[in-house]
């Protein structure tokens, strides 16, 4: 009879404990090690590479007590695994980037964001390009992230298939070929024509950068979709390009395009900074092969990001304090020097370590110079709620047209009723 | 017990023992409830990670509940369920997702049958096959799909080259996600690949607990081998061919993994540039955690799980009837 008893309980015991110890082992990691002082791991969450790997290293050595984990993930997946985290309250990561495309849906959540103001982050301001202060803050004036980077523009190109083609070589010889978006898809055709090869590598990394030149975005600041300005002009150009035949229709960012960089299926790629440590660790053998001429059209912003501390950690205080680290002049630099970010703080495009800075990988292209020009060339655009799912929505378009769904003069119709339906479904 | 104790019984109560209520207690208790409390890990578990689930997702189906917006709160009554009927999104998924079930199941389960039916025989090797036809299901799906999607591809895909050799397609390859129809074959083909050694075994197993001699005496009669499989295999493994169109079923209703990797952009859970093969429950996950909308999404895995009801009722029905049920 005890026995049974005892059976009984330690199978009840047993279960609870497999039903509870994860949760508690997941709390655990953030408490004291140890008898000796305070021992804190930071957990950062960002995608791709954003040069931190050193940076760790050097804050580690600083401050023994603190220990950094580096989550590197897919770009809309962690977006998303935030976004969950925010909602259940819990499994946040200490530290999060924060992309472009993503903040307006984040700041309109900043109680569940660490308000930097109160810890201090004011003295900042003046340091910050003031479009890039003011994106990542609330409407109620919480300030809820740190710039990384912008996305200065450049267009980068295989200099050895251009020479192959008959096309200059010389990174200034080519700038002067386009200096508007007709010229670029003549040069493409001509290229296209020697070689038998794509020029571009998809229609939509088209439509992106001549939409970032526009004035206004999909919305308007009050949230209202604006099809006929700047997507209008950006879906036409990337119209034009596609029914010129020189493109190759891969999808960015996907196995395909990986595949396409190393089968030489295309020659040039539109580059915010953020572009080269892409390029970089997509084709590590192309080294020198590539160099960086200026964009048709001039400036315009591409992408960049923002450090945020969500309020549900436990080491906010230490969150917050290697965040400001991070974003200080010397790391912004190392940082630019290891992946290309440009940093977000003008002050530092005067910055010789920036300016004659040279990228080895980039034919030895001075991207300091490049890239600070077009930083100063920046136009900002406000980015709507729902700026990601539109741009889906009209990509998808522009791919329907490259797979041969939908015929380029039916398409802009077909992109404006899908944008519409997803502002619609925003305001639901 | 020896017969010269067969004495009648005294009328005398057996003195009652100190503790016979505390030992009838605890004699009760073990006969009623201890198999209770041994069996309840499992209904706790169920409970909590299956019943109430379900009705809070129930729950939620009638709520509005928006991330993105958490001002938009409270009751929705029906509205969910109402905007469902008029989304285009829900029945072109609808249609994706049973377009591609009719393309695998169908195939998978008649071609499980025939290699079980070959199996079965007298074979050199027997395990060999036996094991080597599960090792598909082995494998796990991301791998097998990131596989097939780099089989598919339209530039250097593998299918696409088998294509060529028969003079299909030189000048412009197949894009195989551009339409419905290819991109319903390809992933058809994914599910179809992983599922039918499975099933194979399944009948297998089932085929080898009928007697040779009924076939024995099929053979006298003069059946040959496919009138045999029709009229003694198949009615006498009725059972686990409805086991196995149910399973298939609900596994191909809820088909997610497959045309989720085989997208381009996987992320943006849109299943093709014009949602050629969105199946329902990419379109739940997109609603749910793209647009951030969990009580649409909780109506339309509602509407799923009652569709799932419908088909696999109608399907164990038919499948009866193939079967020559008694």
């Amino acid at each position: 009879m005890r026995r049974t008893l005892g059976v009984v309980a330690a199978g009840l015991a047993a279960t609870l404990v497999v039903a509870g110890c994860s949760g508690r082992d997941l709390e655990s990691d953030n408490k004291s090690e140890g008898g000796s002082g305070e021992q804190i791991t930071l957990k950062v969450a960002f995608w791709g590479d954003m040069g931190l790997d050193n940076l760790k290293a050097a804050y580690e050595k600083e401050h023994p007590n603190v220990k950094i984990v580096l989550n590197s993930g897919e770009f809309n997946a962690q977006h998303e695994d935030l976004q969950k985290k925010l909602v259940a309250g819990s499994g946040a990561p200490d530290i999060s980037a924060v992309d472009e495309g993503f903040i307006v849906q984040f700041r309109n959540q900043a109680d569940k964001f660490v308000n930097l103001l109160d810890k201090g982050a004011g003295e900042f301001e003046s340091k910050y390009l003031d479009w890039k202060w003011k994106a990542s803050q609330s409407a109620d004036g919480k300030q809820i992230g740190l710039g990384t980077d912008v996305g200065g523009l450049a267009m980068c190109y295989r200099s050895d298939l251009f020479e192959k083609a008959g096309l200059p070589k010389d990174r200034d010889a080519v700038s002067k070929l386009w200096t508007n978006w007709d010229d670029f898809i003549k040069v493409g055709q001509e290229y296209t024509k020697k070689t038998g090869k794509k020029f571009i590598d998809s229609g939509t990394n088209m439509f992106n950068p001549v939409l970032a030149q526009q004035p206004v975005g999909f919305y308007d600041e009050q949230e209202n979709l604006q099809m006929n300005g700047g997507p209008k002009v950006a879906f036409d150009v990337s119209m034009k390009a596609i029914d010129a035949g020189i493109s190759a229709n891969l999808a960015s960012f996907q196995p395909n395009w990986n595949q396409g960089f190393k089968k030489d299926q295309f020659a040039v790629l539109a580059c915010p900074a953020w572009m080269l440590g892409h390029i970089q660790e997509t084709a590590p053998d192309q080294k020198g092969k590539w160099d960086i001429a200026s964009i048709p059209g001039g400036g315009g912003n591409w992408g960049g990001s923002w450090w945020t501390v969500p309020s549900q950690g436990k080491n906010i205080d230490a969150a917050v304090d290697f965040v400001k680290w991070m974003v200080q002049p010397a790391q912004q630099i190392e940082v630019f020097k290891t992946v290309g970010n440009l940093p977000s703080q003008p002050d530092l495009y005067k910055d010789p370590a920036v300016l004659d800075y040279k990228k080895e990988f980039m034919s030895n292209a001075p991207t300091g110079q490049i890239f600070a020009a077009t930083a100063a060339n920046l136009k900002p655009q406000y980015l709507g709620k729902k700026n990601g799912p539109t741009r889906v929505a009209v990509e998808n378009v522009i791919t329907r047209v490259q797979q041969g769904g939908l015929k380029s003069d039916a398409a802009w119709a077909e992109a404006v009723k899908q944008a519409e339906k997803v502002a619609k479904t925003g305001k639901a | 017990m020896s017969l010269t104790e067969l004495r009648p019984a005294s009328h005398r109560p057996a003195p009652p023992p100190k503790n016979v209520r505390t030992r009838s207690w605890l004699h009760r208790f073990d006969n009623k409830t201890a198999p209770y409390i041994f069996i309840s890990p499992f209904f706790i578990l169920f409970g909590i990670f299956g019943v109430f689930p379900l009705i809070f997702n129930g729950v939620v189906a009638v709520r509005n509940w928006r991330l993105d917006d958490p001002t938009l709160t409270g009751w929705a009554g029906l509205d969910n369920f109402n905007r469902l009927l008029s989304d285009e999104d829900f029945w072109n998924a609808l249609g994706n997702t049973f377009g591609i079930f009719i393309l695998s199941t169908v195939p998978q389960l008649l071609i499980a049958l025939v290699i079980a039916n070959l199996l079965n025989r007298k074979l050199r090797g027997n395990t060999f096959w036996r094991i080597g036809i599960l090792l598909p299901y082995l494998t796990p799906v991301v791998a097998s799909t990131l596989v097939f999607a780099i089989f598919f591809a339209r530039d250097n895909g593998m299918a696409n080259w088998f294509l060529s050799l028969v003079g299909f397609g030189q000048e412009t390859p197949l894009d195989w996600r551009a339409q419905k129809w290819s991109a319903w074959i390809a992933i058809a083909t994914m599910v179809n690949w992983k599922w039918i050694g499975y099933n194979a075994l399944l009948y297998l197993s089932a085929m080898q607990a009928i007697p040779r001699d009924v076939y024995e005496a099929a053979a006298v009669d003069g059946a040959g081998p496919w009138r045999q499989l029709w009229r003694i295999t198949v009615p006498m493994i009725q059972p686990v061919v409805v086991f196995t169109v149910i399973l298939s079923t609900i596994g191909g209703l809820q088909l997610f993994n497959e045309p989720m990797m085989f997208d381009e952009n996987p992320q943006s859970a849109s299943g093709g540039s014009a949602h050629q093969f969105q199946t329902i429950a990419q379109l739940i996950y997109k609603v749910g955690w793209k647009d951030l909308d969990l009580g649409y999404a909780a109506a339309m895995s509602w509407a799923l799980f009652l569709i799932i009801l419908i088909v696999a009722g109608i399907n164990t029905l038919l499948t009866r009837r193939i079967g020559g049920d008694r």
